[in-house]
C-alpha cells in the first residue's frame, strides 16, 4: 500500500529519531544524518521527511518547554510510533532474508577497487 | 547560561511567516534560531544572514507551504498570469525584442552606474576624507603663465603646521620618481622594488591606512624604520611573522631597515599607491623653500573649514619665499582630497588620475542607452495594446469589469518588465567581467554596497514600465464596447496623439543614435591618427632594458653589438615618453627645456633626423664635457637662435658674472615624446660616457622571440644575478593613450548595443505598421500599384523620421566631438565624411529594419491578405 512504505531517506531519519531518544527534534536529527551519512541536508529536507512521517503516523509529536537558545520557541520532540517500529523492522527484516538469500559465488571476483 | 543572542533578520521572518503553514512556524523557526545562533559565532554576520535566507528558502516545499483557498480572487490572479504568459508566447517575435531591448538597456545602465560610482569612491576610505586637503602649487613663468604642478617646497608643510591652528597634521610624501631600489629579507635574495613611499610619521594619523601590527604613533619615528604592506610582508617573509625583521634595501650603498609595521594592502581606490613606507631622513628640509619636490597634505581641525584656511595660504608662503624684482610669485591653493582623482591633472600626479569629463560623459551615455531602450519598451507596448482591442471587446461582451483589463495588461507588462531586469542585471555583469581588462579592476554588479542600487534601480524601472504600460491599460479599458467593435470594423481613426508619440520617441532613438555613430568613428580616426603620426623617430623594433646604477650597461653593450640580430644600442639616462630632467639654458634670458643624456650611438639608434649639424663623436673630445648639445628644433626656437647658430658658440647659463658657454653641434627635427594632448616641448642631448640607466637596442631581426634570448643570456653574462626587464618603445608610447584607447573600445562597444536597441524599435514599429496596412497593400495591388511603389509607401514614413533625426543630431554631435578634439594639441579635422558616413549607416541601420519587411509585405499573395473579406 503506497503512503506506508518507507522511503530510504525516511528510513534514515526515522532510525536517527530512535538513535537521539528523547532529544530529538529537527536540528539535531539534521546534525546527525550529516554526522552519520556524511551527506549535506538542508533543514527543510528534514523537517519535510518528519512531517511526512508524522502523517504517515510513524512518529508523533510533542512539544518541549521555550528556551533562550532559540529565542523562546518550543522544540518539537518527535518519538517513534509502534507503527513506525513496525516499519522499521519490516525494512530490516526484507533486508536481512535478501542477504541470507545471496550465494558466495555472486561475490567472486569482485573487490573494493582497491 | 545567559549567552547573548542574534536576533535573526526580521525581513526573512517576515517571508517565513508569510508562506509557511502556522502550525509548523513555531519549530521550524526554533530551529533555524538555533542554527543561526551557531552560524553567527563561525561565519561573518552577511554569510550567516545569507545561510539563513537559504534556508528560509529551502522551506519552500509543499509540506510547508499554506493551502490556499480557492476564491475567486486567486482564480482571477491566476487568470491573469496565464493569460499573460500566452500572450507572451504567442507573440514570440515582439516579446524577445521587447524584453532584450529593455534588458541591454538596463544593463548599459547598471554597468556605466557601478563604473562610475567605483570612479567617485576614490579616497572616500579615510574616514576623515572630508578634512584632509593636498596643497599643490602653480609654477608662473616669466610671461605670466600658470604651470599647474602637484608638488611643494619641503619647509611648507612644518610652516603650515607652526603657523595655522586651523590645522591639525600635515604629512610630507616624497616617492621613488620612477626610480627603484634592490630590497629583500636578505643580500642573497633582492627584488626590484618601485613602490616605496617616504614619508613623515604623521602619515599613519592624517591617512587611514590601517597598520595589521605595530604601533601607529611610533613606527616611523627612526631612520630605519620600514612599513611594508600585508602583501609584501608576504612575499618576503611568508607565513612567519615579518615584525621585528631586518629588510635589505640597496639603493647603490646596502642599508638594514627593520620591519616596524605591517600595513593593509593600498585599496585600489586610492590616487596613490605603495608597498613600502619609509620615514623621510633628507636634514635640513625643514628650511628648505627651494626645492620643490614634496608632496603636501593637511588634515584640518574638527571645527575649522578650507574657506578660513584657503586665504591665509598664499601671503603665507610669499612670507617664507624671496622674491626677485619683477618675478611673479608662484601661487599655492587646496585640493580636496576626494577631487584629486576626477579633477586633478596637475604635472607630476603620483599617480594615474581619472577624469571627470569622462564620468560626465560615460554618465550620459548610460542614461541615453537606458532611455531609448525604455522608448522602445513603451512604444511597443503601446502598439502591441492597442492591436488587442479585438481581445479587449470580446471580454467585455463576456462581461469583464473595466478594472479586469486594465489589471490584466499591467500583469503582462509587469513579467515583460521582470523578465528584462532580471536578464538586465545578469547580463551587465557579463559587461563587467569582459571590461575588467580596460578598466583594469575587477567590480561585481552583486558587491554588498550595490544593493541599495539594484533595489532603487528596479523599482524605478518596474514604475517606469508600469507607467508605459498604465496609459494602454487605461486606455484600452475604457474603451466602450461600441467603439471598439468600430475599431474592429476600421471605421474609427487609428489615435493621431499615439501616432504622433510614436514617432517622436523614433526621431529622438535614432538622434541619439547618430551622435554615438559620430563619436565612436572620430575616437577612431583620431586614434589612427596617433598611430600613423610621424613622431620624428623611429620607434619600431626598439627594445628598452632599464637597468639600476650598478648594473654595467657600457659591458652589456659591447656584448649584445656582437648579436647578428642587433642593429645598433645606444645608452641614455632617461627614455623618451618617460620621465625626464630639465635644465634652463640662455642668458640674459633662460628657458626651460627637457633633456636626456645620451651616448653618439643612441641618436643613430633612434633615427632622429638631422636639419643642420652632427651627431656627437667620440674622436671630439669636446663634445662629452656638456657643453655641447643637440637640441631639436622647438629649442632652438625657444632660444630665438634659427639653424645659422650651429657650431657657433652661445652663453647657456651664468655663474658669478662669468658667461658659461655652450655650444649646439646639432639640430634634430622636432619629435613628440609626450601624449598628443600636449605641444611639442623643447629637447636637449647631452653626451657623457657614464650616468646611463637604459639600453635602446634596434633588432635587425623578425624573430623577436629568439632575440630576447640572445638579450637576456648577454645581460647575465655582464650582470650575473641582475634581474633582467625590457620593454618595447612603442608599446609605452601606445600607453600614452591608453585612455582614448580604453574610451575607444567602451565607446564602440555601447554603440554597437545602443544601435542594436534602436533597431529592434525601429523593426517592431515597422512589423506592426505593416499589420495595420496589409489589407490596404492588398487592395492597392488589385488596382494595380507596383510593387517597388508599395514598398515606397511604407518606407517613406520612416526614411523621413530617419531624415530628421540625422539633422538633428548632426550639429549636437559636431559640437560634442569639436570639444573633445580641442583637447589635442594635435589632432585631425572632423571631416564631412564622418557625418555622411554616419548618417549613410543609419540609413542602412533603418533600411535593415524596414525594408525586407516592406518587400514581404508587398510580394504577399493577395489571398492570404484579403482572405477574411
Amino acid at each position: 500500500m503506497k503512503g506506508t512504505n518507507l522511503g530510504e531517506f525516511e528510513e534514515l531519519i526515522l532510525l536517527v529519531v530512535c538513535v537521539l531518544y528523547p532529544d530529538s527534534y529537527g536540528l539535531s536529527i539534521r546534525s546527525a544524518v550529516i554526522e552519520q551519512s556524511g551527506r549535506s541536508v538542508a533543514i527543510g529536507a528534514v523537517h519535510s521527511a518528519l512531517s511526512r512521517l508524522e502523517e504517515k503516523g510513524f512518529l508523533t509529536a510533542n512539544l518541549a518547554d521555550a528556551t533562550n537558545v532559540r529565542g523562546g520557541r518550543r522544540k518539537k520532540l518527535f518519538t517513534i510510533t509502534s507503527a513506525g517500529r513496525q516499519a522499521v523492522e519490516k525494512n530490516r527484516n526484507l533486508r536481512n532474508s535478501l542477504w541470507d538469500k545471496i550465494p558466495e559465488l555472486a561475490w567472486k571476483g569482485l573487490s573494493y577497487g582497491n | 547560561m545567559a549567552t547573548k543572542t542574534h536576533s535573526t533578520p526580521r525581513l526573512v521572518n517576515r517571508f517565513l511567516l508569510w508562506f509557511c503553514k502556522d502550525e509548523l512556524v513555531e519549530s521550524i523557526e526554533g530551529d533555524l534560531f538555533e542554527q543561526y545562533q551557531f552560524d553567527r559565532s563561525s561565519k561573518s554576520k552577511i554569510q550567516a544572514d545569507l545561510a539563513y535566507f537559504i534556508h528560509v528558502l529551502n522551506f519552500i516545499r509543499p509540506f510547508a507551504l499554506k493551502t490556499t483557498k480557492t476564491s475567486s480572487r486567486n482564480i482571477m490572479t491566476r487568470h491573469y498570469f496565464s493569460f499573460a504568459f500566452r500572450n507572451i508566447l504567442k507573440h514570440k517575435p515582439h516579446s524577445a525584442m521587447n524584453i532584450l531591448s529593455l534588458a541591454i538597456g538596463i544593463a548599459c545602465f547598471i554597468f556605466i552606474f557601478t563604473y562610475v560610482k567605483d570612479e567617485m569612491s576614490y579616497d572616500k576610505f579615510h574616514t576623515d576624507y572630508q578634512r584632509i586637503y593636498r596643497i599643490p602649487i602653480d609654477f608662473i613663468n616669466d610671461n605670466g603663465e600658470r604651470l599647474p604642478d602637484a608638488t611643494t617646497p619641503p619647509a611648507l608643510a612644518p610652516a603650515l603646521k607652526n603657523e595655522f591652528a586651523e590645522i591639525e597634521e600635515v604629512v610630507r610624501i616624497f616617492p621613488m620618481w620612477g626610480g627603484s631600489y634592490m630590497m629583500g629579507p636578505d643580500p642573497d635574495n633582492l627584488f626590484q622594488e618601485e613602490e616605496i613611499l617616504r614619508v613623515d610619521p604623521s602619515f599613519l594619523k592624517l591617512f587611514d591606512f590601517t597598520l595589521l601590527k605595530g604601533i601607529p604613533d611610533s613606527a616611523l619615528n627612526q631612520p630605519t624604520n620600514i612599513i611594508l604592506t600585508e602583501r609584501m610582508a608576504k612575499k618576503y617573509f611568508g607565513d612567519t611573522p615579518a615584525m621585528g625583521k631586518s629588510v635589505i634595501v640597496n639603493s647603490g650603498t646596502e642599508r638594514e631597515f627593520t620591519v616596524t609595521g605591517i600595513v593593509n594592502d593600498v585599496p585600489y581606490n586610492s590616487h596613490f599607491t605603495f608597498d613600502f613606507l619609509m620615514p623621510i631622513t633628507f636634514s635640513n628640509i625643514d628650511e628648505n623653500w627651494g626645492w620643490y619636490n614634496y608632496y603636501t597634505y593637511v588634515k584640518l581641525q574638527k571645527n575649522a573649514t578650507i574657506e578660513q584656511l584657503e586665504p591665509k595660504l598664499q601671503p603665507m608662503f610669499e612670507s617664507h619665499i624671496e622674491i626677485d624684482e619683477g618675478e611673479l610669485p608662484n601661487i599655492i591653493y587646496s585640493q580636496a582630497l576626494e577631487d584629486i582623482h576626477l579633477y586633478s591633472q596637475l604635472k607630476w600626479e603620483l599617480g594615474q588620475n581619472g577624469d571627470i569629463n569622462n564620468i560626465y560623459f560615460f554618465s550620459a551615455l548610460g542614461i541615453f542607452v537606458l532611455i531609448v531602450s525604455l522608448i522602445n519598451y513603451l512604444n511597443l507596448s503601446i502598439a502591441m495594446a492597442f492591436n488587442r482591442s479585438k481581445e479587449v471587446g470580446v471580454r467585455k461582451v463576456f462581461g469583464a469589469y473595466k478594472s479586469f483589463i486594465g489589471k490584466q495588461l499591467l500583469v503582462e507588462s509587469f513579467l515583460l518588465l521582470f523578465t528584462s531586469l532580471v536578464l538586465g542585471i545578469l547580463f551587465s555583469e557579463v559587461l563587467l567581467t569582459a571590461f575588467e581588462p580596460l578598466m583594469g579592476k575587477k567590480l561585481s554588479v552583486f558587491q554588498p554596497e550595490n544593493m541599495q542600487f539594484l533595489a532603487l534601480m528596479s523599482i524605478v524601472t518596474v514604475s517606469i514600465g508600469l507607467l508605459a504600460g498604465l496609459y494602454p491599460a487605461f486606455h484600452m479599458s475604457s474603451f466602450s464596447t461600441s467603439r471598439i467593435v468600430k475599431v474592429m470594423l476600421g471605421t474609427a481613426g487609428s489615435s493621431g496623439s499615439v501616432e504622433g508619440i510614436r514617432k517622436g520617441l523614433l526621431v529622438f532613438q535614432f538622434s541619439i543614435s547618430v551622435i554615438m555613430i559620430v563619436g565612436t568613428i572620430t575616437v577612431y580616426q583620431q586614434l589612427e591618427f596617433f598611430r600613423k603620426y610621424d613622431l620624428g623617430f623611429n620607434k619600431e623594433q626598439l627594445m628598452i632594458v632599464p637597468a639600476n646604477s650598478q648594473s654595467d650597461l657600457q659591458g652589456f653593450k659591447e656584448n649584445i653589438s656582437q648579436l647578428a640580430s642587433v642593429q645598433s644600442v645606444g645608452l641614455s639616462d632617461g627614455v623618451l615618453g618617460g620621465l625626464n630632467w630639465t635644465f634652463t639654458a640662455g642668458y640674459p634670458e633662460s628657458v626651460l627645456i627637457n633633456y636626456t643624456v645620451v651616448d653618439p650611438e643612441y641618436i643613430e639608434t633612434m633615427e632622429f633626423e638631422f636639419l643642420a649639424g652632427r651627431n656627437f663623436s667620440r674622436e671630439v673630445s669636446s663634445d662629452s664635457t656638456g657643453y655641447n648639445i643637440i637640441v631639436n628644433e622647438k629649442a632652438l626656437e625657444d632660444l630665438g637662435k634659427d639653424l645659422s647658430i650651429v657650431g657657433d658658440q652661445f652663453p647657456l647659463d651664468e655663474e658669478e658674472d662669468s658667461l658659461i658657454m655652450g655650444r649646439i653641434i646639432g639640430v634634430v627635427k622636432d619629435f613628440h615624446f609626450t601624449s598628443f594632448k600636449n605641444e611639442i616641448k623643447p629637447y636637449a642631448f647631452f653626451y657623457r660616457n657614464n650616468g646611463f640607466a637604459n639600453a635602446s637596442i634596434k633588432l635587425s631581426s623578425s624573430n623577436v622571440n629568439e632575440t630576447i634570448q640572445q638579450v637576456e643570456k648577454a645581460w647575465s653574462e655582464v650582470n650575473p644575478g641582475a634581474p633582467f626587464d625590457y620593454y618595447f618603445l612603442d608599446d609605452s608610447f601606445q600607453k600614452l593613450h591608453s585612455r582614448e584607447e580604453n574610451l575607444s573600445t567602451i565607446l564602440f562597444d555601447l554603440t554597437i548595443l545602443a544601435i542594436f536597441v534602436a533597431f529592434i524599435g525601429m523593426f517592431s514599429i515597422t512589423n506592426i505598421v505593416i499589420k495595420d496596412k496589409i489589407k490596404e497593400i492588398a487592395i492597392r495591388k488589385v488596382l494595380g500599384a507596383h510593387i517597388n511603389g508599395l514598398i515606397l509607401l511604407i518606407t517613406k514614413n520612416f526614411m523621413v523620421l530617419v531624415i530628421m533625426a540625422n539633422v538633428i543630431a548632426i550639429p549636437i554631435s559636431y559640437f560634442i566631438m569639436k570639444n573633445w578634439l580641442d583637447g589635442f594639441v594635435y589632432r585631425m579635422d572632423l571631416s564631412l565624411w564622418i557625418f555622411v558616413g554616419s548618417a549613410f549607416l543609419t540609413f542602412v541601420i533603418a533600411w535593415m529594419a524596414i525594408g525586407y519587411q516592406s518587400y514581404e509585405a508587398a510580394r504577399r499573395r493577395l489571398v492570404d491578405s484579403l482572405v477574411y473579406e
